[in-house]
C-alpha cells in the first residue's frame, strides 16, 4: 500500500470559503423565530378581545398547559439528552415559583425581571443538590432529588415564616410602572414568549457540543470521557440549566394562578407535578422537544376539559392519574421512545436499508488525515524529544484479583508498539490505567513527559491521547455524522455560555467541525449515509468510523484495542497496511493489543507480552520471537 | 432520648426491611425500585378492607396483605420487568417510578382521602425498659424484623437456590451458563421484595396509626432509601444496620424538634443522602462503586 492511498482531506481547499462565509443578519431561521414570536403575543390577546363569545375558560387552561410545556422541555433536557432522573422537578418548580412570588410581590420588581431570578434560584438549588449525586455513576440523582422534594414540601414549605405555609405567597404581574397583566389572554401571551424562548436555548443546545456531550453521556459514559467530555461537569451542567427552566416554570405557573403555596405542586387530589412532568415527557417521547410540548398541551388540556366538564371530584377526574401512570409504564415497556419514537420508526426503516445497501466484505478503506484546525491550540506544548508514553510499575487490583502487576512500558513517538497475551492477561485494564478510565493502586503514567497519573480521562483525552475500545467506543444510537462531530468536542473552541446563544462564534466553529466531519465520512466511503445511526453499520464499518472518530483530533497517541475484533476477514486483512499508513504516511503513534499475533509480529516496531498483569518481555518482534518463556507461555507450537 | 430510641427503633427495622427490599431488586435486576414502599401500603388498604370493614381477626389482614403485596410484586416482575430484560436500567426505574404513581393513584381513587386505621396487632402495654413502656405491638416488630433478616441471611447464604440468587446479582450471564434459571431468580427477588414491603408497612402503621393515601408511603420509602444507600446499595446486612441508623435519627430528630415543627425528619433523610454521596458514596458496607471498563 502506498502512500497515494492516504486521503489528505485538510489540504483540499473545499472547506475554507465555507467556513468563514459572512452570515446575513436577517437569516430565514431568524426570521421565522420572528414571525413565531410575534405571533405568540398577538394571538392570544387580539383572538380573545375580537372574540368575546369564546369560552373564557380557555386561555387559562392555555397558559397553565403554557408553564408545563416549559417544565416539560426543562425534564427533558435533563432525561431525554443527559439521561438523568430527576423525581423533584415539582419541587424545583415550586422553588422558582416562590422566588418569583417574593422577588414580584415581596420585592416589588416586574415580571420579566422575576422570571429570570426564578430561574437563578431554582438552577441553584440544582447546582447544590446535583453535586453530590453527579460525581457518581447510577441513579443517584434520582436519590437525592426524590428526598429533596419531599424535605421541600414536608418542611420548608410548611415553615409559615419564610414562605407563607398553606396560604402562601402572591405573584404580581406587574410589567412596567403601574402596569399590570390582568387578562389571562395576555398572560397567555406572555407564556408562549416564554415558550418560545425556552425552545430556542434548547435547540441551541441540542445543535451544539453541549447536546452532542449530554446525548453521548445518556448512551455511554466511558464512552463520552474518551471524546474528553468532562463527564461530571456535563451532567451537573444538564441538571442546572434543567432546574434554571424548572424555575421559569414554576414561576409561570405561579403569575398565571396568581398564588403559590405549599400544595401547589404536590395536590393531595391529582398527580404531583414530578411524576406529571415525568409522564409528560417519556410518553411524548424521550429526547423530543416536540413531543415533550405536544403531550404538555395534550395532558394538561385533557386533565382541564374533563375537570371542567365532570368537575374536580368526579369519579372520571380520578381515572386521570392512574391512566397518565398506566401509560408511564407501558410507554417504557413497550414503546421506549414515546409517540415521537413511533413516528421517527419510518424514517429509520429506510435508513438501515440504505445502510445495508453497502453491507459487503470491503478492505479497510484508506483513513482519512485530518490535521488539526488552526483555531485549536494545543493545550500543551508537547515535548518532541521525550517518549510519548512512558508507563512505570502500574498496578491494579479488583477485590482480591491483581489485574495488573507493576506492569511498565515505553512508546516512543512514530513508533506502532503491539501488547500482547492471552485472554484476562490484564491488557485492557492496563489501557483503562493508561487511558485514564481507572485510576490504578500504584505507577505513574507519563504522556510527552508530563505526569498525568492524577488526571481524569477527559483530561487526558484533551492533552492528544485517544483510545478505541474493544466493544467499539461510539455512542451507537447517534449517526456517524454526530459521533464525528462528538470526537471534535475537545476541539470546540467555545464555551458553554456562548453555545446556548450559539453566537457566531459558535456557528463558526459548528460550520468547521461539520466540514471535517463531512470530508472524514466521505474518505471513508460513507459519503450520503452521515444521518444512519451507528448501530446499523456492520461491525467492521462500525470499527472505522471509530477509529477514524479517534484520528480526528490529530491525537499525539492513538490507542487500538483490538480493532480487528467484529471485522470480515478481508477487512481485517487490510489493517495491517491501515496500520503502517498511520505510522508510515500520517507520522502517527500507536499502541495497539490484538490478538491476530501473526499481524503484531508484522507491524509493530516494538512488543511487549503481558501474562498474568505482568510484562513478561518486551523488543523487536525477532526479539519476542526468540525469546524462550513467551514461546512456550503463550505464541505455543503454532508460531514457533 | 430512650422514647426516641424505641420508636427510632421500630422505625428503623422497617426502614431496613424496605432497604432489604431495594438492595434485592438492585442486585438481582440492577434497578432501583421506586415503588418498593408503595406495594406494600397499597396492600395496607386490603389488610383495611378485611379488618376494618368486614370485621376478621388481624392475622387474616395481614396475611391479605401480605398475599396482595405478592401478587402486585409478581406482576410487575412478569408484566414490566421480565420484558423490558434487554432495556436500559434507566428505562426500567422509569417504569417503577410509574408503577408507584399508578399504586398512589388508585388508592386516591378507590379510597378517597379518608384516612382508615387498623387495630394494633397486639393490645397492650407491655413490659417497662428503663422506665419507659415497650408495647407488645413494639416488641413483635423487633421479634419479626429479626427473623426476617436471619432468615433471608441464611436463605441466601445456605441454600443452593439462595446462593444461586446471589451469584446471579453478581453475573447474570455467567449464572446463566452454569444452569441457575434466570426467571425464577428474577421471580424470587421481586416477590420477596414485595413481601418485604407489606411486612414494613404492616410494622410502621401502628407508629403512623392511620392509612391515608400519600401518608406512609412516601416516609416508609425515602427512610429505606437513605438505609439503603447508607448500607451501600449493594449490601443485604448494610441495609439493616442502615435502616436502625437512620430510624433512630429521624425519631431523636423528631423528638428534640420545637412543638409545630413538623416534618423534621425530613430533613434528617436528605441530610444522610447528602452526607453519604459527599463522604462516602460505597455506604458504609457497600463495596467501592464498580467503574465499568468497557463501553
Amino acid at each position: 500500500m502506498s502512500a497515494a492511498g492516504i486521503v489528505d482531506a485538510g489540504r483540499q481547499p473545499a472547506a475554507a470559503p465555507h467556513a468563514t462565509q459572512r452570515r446575513a443578519l436577517l437569516t430565514p431561521r431568524r426570521s421565522n423565530i420572528l414571525l413565531v414570536l410575534l405571533g405568540a403575543i398577538l394571538l392570544p390577546s387580539v383572538t380573545y378581545r375580537a372574540m368575546p363569545l369564546l369560552p373564557s375558560r380557555y386561555p387559562l387552561a392555555l397558559a397553565v398547559a403554557t408553564s408545563i410545556a416549559v417544565g416539560a422541555l426543562s425534564l427533558n433536557l435533563l432525561v431525554g439528552y443527559a439521561g438523568q432522573i430527576s423525581l423533584g422537578h415539582g419541587a424545583l418548580l415550586g422553588v422558582g415559583a416562590y422566588a418569583a412570588g417574593l422577588a414580584s410581590s415581596g420585592a416589588g420588581l416586574p415580571m420579566w425581571l422575576a422570571l429570570p431570578i426564578a430561574a437563578l434560584v431554582s438552577g441553584l438549588i440544582a447546582l447544590i443538590i446535583g453535586f453530590p449525586a453527579l460525581r457518581l455513576r447510577g441513579l443517584y440523582l434520582a436519590i437525592v432529588t426524590v428526598t429533596f422534594g419531599f424535605a421541600m414540601y414536608n418542611f420548608v414549605l410548611q415553615w409559615n415564616a419564610f414562605t407563607g405555609g398553606s396560604s402562601g405567597v402572591s405573584l404580581v404581574r406587574r410589567l412596567w410602572g403601574k402596569t399590570i397583566i390582568t387578562s389571562q389572554a395576555d398572560m397567555l401571551s406572555a407564556g408562549l414568549v416564554v415558550l418560545v424562548l425556552a425552545w430556542l436555548l434548547d435547540s441551541n443546545v441540542t445543535r451544539s457540543k453541549l447536546g452532542r456531550a449530554f446525548r453521548a453521556i445518556r448512551e455511554s459514559e466511558p464512552v463520552a470521557g474518551s471524546f474528553g467530555v468532562d463527564v461530571s461537569r456535563y451532567k451537573l451542567l444538564a441538571f442546572v440549566l434543567s432546574g434554571a427552566l424548572a424555575g421559569v416554570a414554576g414561576a409561570l405557573y405561579g403569575f398565571t394562578l396568581y398564588l403559590v403555596n405549599s400544595e401547589t405542586f404536590n395536590p393531595p387530589v391529582g398527580v404531583d407535578y414530578s411524576l406529571l412532568l415525568l409522564i409528560i415527557v417519556v410518553v411524548g417521547g424521550l429526547g423530543s422537544r416536540a413531543g415533550a410540548v405536544i403531550a404538555a398541551f395534550v395532558f394538561s388540556l385533557f386533565e382541564f376539559i374533563i375537570g371542567d366538564r365532570f368537575g374536580s371530584d368526579s369519579i372520571i377526574y380520578g381515572l386521570v392519574p392512574i391512566l397518565g401512570s398506566l401509560m408511564l409504564m407501558l410507554t417504557v415497556a413497550r414503546h421506549p421512545d414515546g409517540m415521537a419514537g413511533m413516528l421517527r420508526e419510518r424514517r429509520h426503516r429506510r435508513r438501515r436499508r440504505a445502510a445495508a445497501a453497502d453491507d459487503g466484505d470491503h478492505a479497510m478503506p484508506a483513513l482519512p488525515s485530518m490535521p488539526r484546525p488552526e483555531t485549536a491550540a494545543r493545550p500543551l506544548a508537547m515535548e518532541r524529544s521525550l517518549p510519548v508514553l512512558e508507563v512505570e510499575s502500574v498496578s491494579m487490583r479488583f477485590g482480591g484479583l491483581v489485574a495488573v502487576d507493576g506492569a511498565s512500558l515505553r512508546v516512543d513517538r512514530g513508533e506502532i508498539v503491539g501488547l500482547i497475551g492471552p485472554n484476562g492477561a490484564g491488557k485492557t485494564t492496563l489501557f483503562n490505567c493508561i487511558s485514564g478510565l481507572l485510576r490504578p493502586d500504584g505507577g505513574t503514567v507519563r504522556f510527552s513527559g508530563r505526569d498525568v497519573s492524577a488526571l481524569s480521562a477527559h483530561e487526558r483525552a484533551g492533552l492528544g491521547l485517544s483510545r478505541t475500545f474493544q466493544q467499539i467506543g461510539l455512542a451507537k444510537d447517534q449517526s456517524i455524522l454526530e459521533n464525528m462531530l462528538l470526537a471534535q468536542h475537545v476541539l470546540a473552541g467555545y464555551g458553554s455560555s456562548s453555545a446556548l446563544l450559539y453566537t457566531a462564534g459558535v456557528a463558526r466553529s459548528e460550520d468547521e467541525m461539520r466540514a471535517r466531519a463531512v470530508q472524514a465520512i466521505a474518505a471513508l466511503g460513507f459519503g450520503g449515509r452521515e444521518d444512519v445511526p451507528v448501530r446499523l453499520l456492520s461491525g467492521g464499518q462500525q470499527r472505522i468510523v471509530e477509529v477514524a472518530c479517534a484520528l480526528l483530533t490529530d491525537p499525539e497517541l492513538l490507542m487500538l484495542d483490538e480493532p480487528s475484533a467484529g471485522m470480515a476477514p478481508v477487512m481485517a486483512e487490510s489493517l495491517a497496511d491501515r496500520l503502517r499508513d498511520l505510522r508510515d504516511s500520517m507520522g502517527r503513534t500507536v499502541l495497539l493489543i490484538e490478538h491476530n499475533v501473526p499481524l503484531v509480529l508484522d507491524v509493530c516496531d516494538r512488543v511487549y507480552v503481558l501474562t498474568a498483569g505482568r510484562v513478561l518481555a518486551g523488543g523487536t518482534p525477532d526479539e519476542i520471537l526468540a525469546h524462550p518463556e513467551v514461546v512456550n507461555a503463550y505464541l505455543g507450537e503454532a508460531v514457533a | 432520648m430512650i422514647q426516641g430510641l424505641i420508636v427510632g427503633l421500630v422505625q428503623g427495622g422497617t426502614y431496613g426491611l424496605i432497604a432489604l427490599g431495594l438492595v434485592l431488586c438492585y442486585r438481582g435486576s440492577r434497578v432501583l425500585n421506586f415503588a418498593q414502599a408503595e406495594i406494600g401500603t397499597a396492600s395496607l388498604f386490603i389488610a383495611w378492607i378485611v379488618v376494618g370493614a368486614w370485621h376478621h381477626p388481624y392475622w387474616m389482614g395481614a396475611l391479605a396483605a401480605i398475599v396482595s403485596a405478592l401478587v402486585i410484586g409478581l406482576l410487575f416482575e412478569r408484566l414490566i420487568v421480565r420484558r423490558m430484560e434487554t432495556a436500559s436500567r434507566l428505562t426500567v426505574a422509569v417504569a417503577t417510578i410509574g408503577l408507584f404513581g399508578f399504586l398512589v393513584a388508585v388508592e386516591a381513587y378507590a379510597n378517597g382521602p379518608t384516612p382508615r386505621y387498623l387495630p394494633p396487632p397486639i393490645k397492650g402495654l407491655g413490659p417497662q425498659i428503663a422506665g419507659v413502656y415497650v408495647s407488645w405491638t413494639q416488641i413483635l416488630t423487633y421479634a419479626v424484623i429479626a427473623v426476617v433478616a436471619l432468615g433471608l441471611t441464611f436463605f441466601l447464604r445456605r441454600t443452593d437456590f439462595g446462593l444461586g440468587v446471589l451469584a446471579s446479582a453478581q453475573d447474570a450471564t455467567a449464572a446463566r451458563l452454569v444452569g441457575i434459571p434466570q426467571n425464577r431468580v428474577s421471580m424470587f427477588t421481586w416477590g420477596v421484595a414485595a413481601v418485604l414491603s407489606a411486612l414494613a408497612a404492616l410494622l410502621i402503621e401502628p407508629t403512623i396509626t392511620l392509612i391515608a393515601p400519600n401518608t406512609i408511603g412516601p416516609q416508609l420509602f425515602l427512610g429505606g432509601l437513605a438505609a439503603a444507600l447508607l448500607g451501600g446499595l449493594t449490601s443485604l446486612s448494610g441495609a439493616l444496620v442502615g435502616g436502625l441508623l437512620v430510624g433512630v435519627l429521624s425519631a431523636e430528630a423528631t423528638q428534640l424538634a420545637p412543638n409545630g415543627v413538623a416534618g423534621v425528619y425530613t430533613v434528617v433523610l436528605f441530610a444522610i443522602v447528602i452526607g453519604v454521596l459527599l463522604l462516602r458514596p460505597q455506604g458504609l458496607l457497600g463495596r467501592p462503586p464498580a467503574r465499568a471498563e468497557s463501553a
